[in-house]
């Protein structure tokens, strides 16, 4: 590319050349939503103004739509701060459960606490998604097993146990969900946009972000992470203590997931309900792979997937497409994000 | 029909990624019935050239003709139907089959379109097995095989293809003392029934057991053809290092007082599953102000030596120390806190990581220098990597990820944080390997300061001249011991043809004895 076309790249929205692959992976999924409201509904026009400008058009609406990316921001930041090290947790959605759920009958049990209370049941879910990531990270170093396969096995299988702990010994008997019993009121999250969902578990996330970002540029030990995930031989000859970067690094993404569980429920649930968190995990590793790990970009990846699914919910409300519409467009960005070609426009071209 | 099986001519292959030229106007010819040895030193361009011939590299220019035919070669595929077959050093089989079902493998016997023809497969590989008198049965399985056995499978794999023309790459550096006595009376058999067979290796008593013509390669050209049995192996030797001597670096003969730094003491690599030590009752030790030169042909013990140096690889016996302390059972990790410098031989693979910044790449031993208290100082690492990125003159900035630099700079980069990090001693490894002359010239240069300077230079190369201009002392390794060290008017004095036959493993009884 000559160097007249070069700056025209990079003045192309004022965006860097580098997220124009996302860009395009967006504007394709947009472009799948008009073509599946002139397929599926008789009134297209009607669906599409409501798909897409319903998420945007009262406090209630927009409130819920950013509520939707609090969880989506916290699992995406546990894949990435995984992926950066150069390892995968699919285990996700079963560290998120397994966090919320403690979170959630700590919280019960230490109705009494106080301030002391709520920290620590959010600290104890967020140690409970760090203990099933790290202990993968430990199988790993340990005997070299797959971490992406063991994360995988050992979420589905706490996420059964948690199920059945919900359905049975701590179901909440006042109600007819399966569900837990209710954190104690005070222990709540306050709502910051009426009448919607949306929780100061908004400014954590945020917070969050930051916290992740300047930990992974910042510190000697993201720094160690970032390198032993580059080439973990390059980090070793720099003598980089390399066995502790595999299980570190899935602590804390584990750590992140159950974090994002339990700000779901103190945010927004207050109990723990049976497989509310089916999906999540999936989606957030679609978010994490939009924004190509880095933490900063995960809030507008979040934002758009939340974005879709709310425009979903409202064109499902207001029209007369389902919900799927949603799962559709979502299977499209996971489908198109796997590309290396597209994710590689506007970046170098490979040598070789 | 004429009786040269194979005409190469004019060959160019150059290597876009390090921009090495390979082969540069190479010819070579094979004779029918002939077993042909293409010799030369490591990176003189022999694989390279058969690689072309197999199809598995494109030239640049240059023709091929195969039994008086002009033809082009695309793919090993094309290469097979010509009747070319290679056997390389790494063997593509597949363990959980049995030798027959390996030997068809991409050309099997159908009965009809969809089911293969077992008991056809069975009968042909026997054919091939029992008329070139091999000693494998086509029903064991590979896995079970011994490496000898295994070579074995891969000739009847190209046999059964209908080759006339074997390339064979290295063959024997996997083999023992009697799979190699055995494979050459198979090649002989192979030969006798008119096939073309051609050897890829640097080892001279095999060049003259085995061959009937020899092509010996150095630095991408061809040195020459001939006649085996007109050659000596001085002679082999001198042709495979070359004559000339580069003029020596100018520099100040050592006389500062002289220190111990590191200390080796019989040490012993033992890798399990394999009978011959890796290194074995390594002995020596490097002083403060002097250039070691440790000198060997590949798989003769220097790569070990580096990773041993490195940390990396574990000793099975004897001791090393460093300023009397013993450093045997240290890693990577607490080399480097003692000041380990160390400037790999692989550059791109464990020298850097090619998608962080050329700042991030600078620190990566001296981390905790830039830190504190867990926290990175960005300013101090930015104005680190200035300073080197001037001092060292690199093209390049801080913050431009170093795999988008080129070879010679990557390497700068490597130098001055090594440079930078060292304390007493110091470790190089093939340091101008695929640098131009202005950036080779740039490392001695750095190297010679650095011994100036007091420090302790380890340098690994396999590049006689290399060693020649630059060691105040030097150890040569081959097969894993060290057979003889080179010091003051003897060094001086030592012809490249002289050390070569060292290097390739003659007069070692004569070395012990200097």
């Amino acid at each position: 590319m000559n160097d007249r076309m070069d700056r025209r790249w990079k003045r192309f929205l004022g965006v860097p050349r580098s997220a124009l692959g996302s860009l395009v992976i967006l504007f394709i999924a947009l472009a799948a939503v008009f073509l599946l409201s002139f397929l599926l509904s008789k009134t297209p026009a009607r669906t599409l103004r409501y798909f897409f400008i319903g998420p945007l058009q009262n406090t209630y609406y927009l409130g819920n739509m950013l509520n939707t990316s609090i969880p989506l921001i916290f699992s995406a930041l546990g894949v990435s701060l995984a992926m950066r090290a150069g390892s995968f947790n699919l285990g996700g959605e079963g560290q998120l459960y397994g966090g919320a759920f403690i979170a959630t009958v700590s919280a019960v049990a230490m109705a009494g606490w106080g301030i002391a209370g709520v920290i620590c049941a959010i600290v104890l879910g967020a140690v409970t998604g760090g203990v099933m990531a790290a202990f993968s990270g430990y199988l790993r170093m340990k005997w070299q097993t797959n971490e992406l396969i063991t994360t995988f096995l050992l979420s589905n299988a706490v996420s059964l146990v948690v199920g059945y702990l919900i359905a049975g010994p701590f179901m909440d008997p006042a109600t007819n969900l399966i569900a837990t019993r209710k954190i104690p009121e005070s222990f709540r999250f306050s709502r910051i946009l009426e009448p919607s969902n949306l929780s100061s578990a908004l400014v954590m996330a945020l917070v969050m972000t930051v916290v992740v970002h300047l930990y992974l540029y910042r510190t000697k030990s993201g720094y160690e992470l970032r390198m032993y995930g580059l080439n973990p031989r390059f980090a070793r000859y720099g003598g980089i203590n390399s066995g502790s970067y595999l299980v570190l690094p899935m602590f804390l993404s584990g750590a992140l997931y159950g974090l994002g569980g339990a700000m779901a429920i103190f945010g927004t649930y207050y109990a723990c309900m049976k497989d509310f968190s089916v999906g999540m995990g999936w989606n957030a590793l679609a978010v994490a792979l939009i924004a190509r790990f880095r933490p900063v970009a995960i809030i507008p990846a979040a934002l758009f997937f939340a974005y879709i699914e709310s425009g979903a919910r409202n064109a499902m409300l207001h029209s007369d497409v389902t919900f799927e519409i949603a799962s559709i467009v979502q299977s499209v960005v996971f489908f198109l994000v796997t590309s290396s070609v597209l994710q590689r426009i506007g970046t170098k071209r490979e040598r070789g | 029909m004429s009786d040269t099986a194979v005409t190469m001519h004019d060959i160019v292959k150059t290597y876009r990624e390090t921009g090495r030229c390979a082969n540069d106007h190479v010819d070579l010819t094979v004779g029918r019935g002939e077993i042909l040895c293409l010799a030369g030193e490591n990176g003189a361009g022999k694989t390279t050239l058969m690689k072309v011939l197999y199809g598995m590299e494109k030239p640049e220019s240059g023709t091929i003709t195969v039994m008086g035919k002009r033809v082009k070669i695309d793919s090993p595929l094309d290469a097979n139907r010509l009747g070319i077959g290679m056997v390389h050093q790494h063997f593509m089989l597949v363990d959980e089959y049995t030798v027959a079902q390996n030997v068809i493998l991409g050309r099997e016997p159908m009965h009809n379109r969809f089911t293969i023809d077992a008991d056809a497969a069975k009968r042909l590989v026997d054919e091939v097995i029992h008329a070139h008198g091999f000693s494998i049965d086509p029903s064991a399985r590979v896995g079970s095989l011994t490496v000898g056995q295994k070579q074995q499978v891969e000739i009847v794999k190209m046999l059964y293809r209908d080759v006339d023309i074997l390339i064979l790459d290295e063959p024997t550096a996997v083999l023992t003392e009697q799979e190699t006595a055995s494979l050459f009376g198979t090649l002989r058999t192979l030969r006798d029934t008119g096939k073309s067979l051609i050897l890829i290796t640097h080892k001279l008593h095999e060049i003259k057991a085995i061959s009937d013509r020899v092509a010996i390669m150095r630095q991408g050209r061809m040195v020459g053809h001939y006649e085996t049995a007109s050659v000596d192996e001085r002679e082999l030797a001198g042709l495979m290092m070359g004559k000339s001597f580069s003029p020596a670096i100018g520099k100040t003969p050592y006389g500062r007082k002289q220190e111990t730094v590191l200390r080796f003491a019989q040490v012993s690599v033992v890798r399990r599953n394999q009978g011959r030590p890796m290194l074995k009752d390594v002995s020596f030790v490097a002083r403060t102000g002097e250039i070691l030169g440790f000198a060997g042909v590949g798989g003769n013990g220097l790569g070990e030596l580096e990773s041993v140096l490195a940390g990396t690889l574990p000793i099975s016996g004897g001791t090393i120390t460093h300023r009397g302390q013993d450093i045997s059972k240290s890693d990577a990790h607490r080399l480097r806190e003692r000041g380990l410098a160390y400037v790999p031989s692989d550059r791109l693979k464990v020298g850097s990581a090619l998608e962080a910044s050329v700042s991030e790449n600078l620190i990566i031993a001296a981390r905790k220098r830039f830190s504190r208290h867990g926290m990175m100082r960005g300013k101090h690492i930015m104005q680190h990597a200035r300073t080197l990125i001037d001092t060292y003159s690199v093209q390049g900035t801080a913050d431009m990820p170093i795999g988008t630099l080129s070879g010679g700079n990557i390497q700068k980069v490597i130098l001055a944080r090594e440079i930078a990090q060292y304390r007493d001693y110091i470790v190089f490894s093939e340091p101008t390997w695929g640098l131009d002359i202005a950036s080779s010239k740039f490392v001695h240069t750095q190297m010679i300061a650095l011994r100036d300077a007091g420090a302790s230079v380890l340098l690994l190369s396999s590049n006689l001249d290399e060693i020649l201009s630059l060691s105040d002392r030097v150890l040569i390794f081959s097969r894993g011991s060290i057979v003889a060290e080179l010091e003051g008017e003897r060094l001086h004095t030592v012809t490249k043809e002289e050390m070569g036959a060292y290097m390739l493993g003659m007069h070692v009884r004569e070395a012990a004895h200097e």
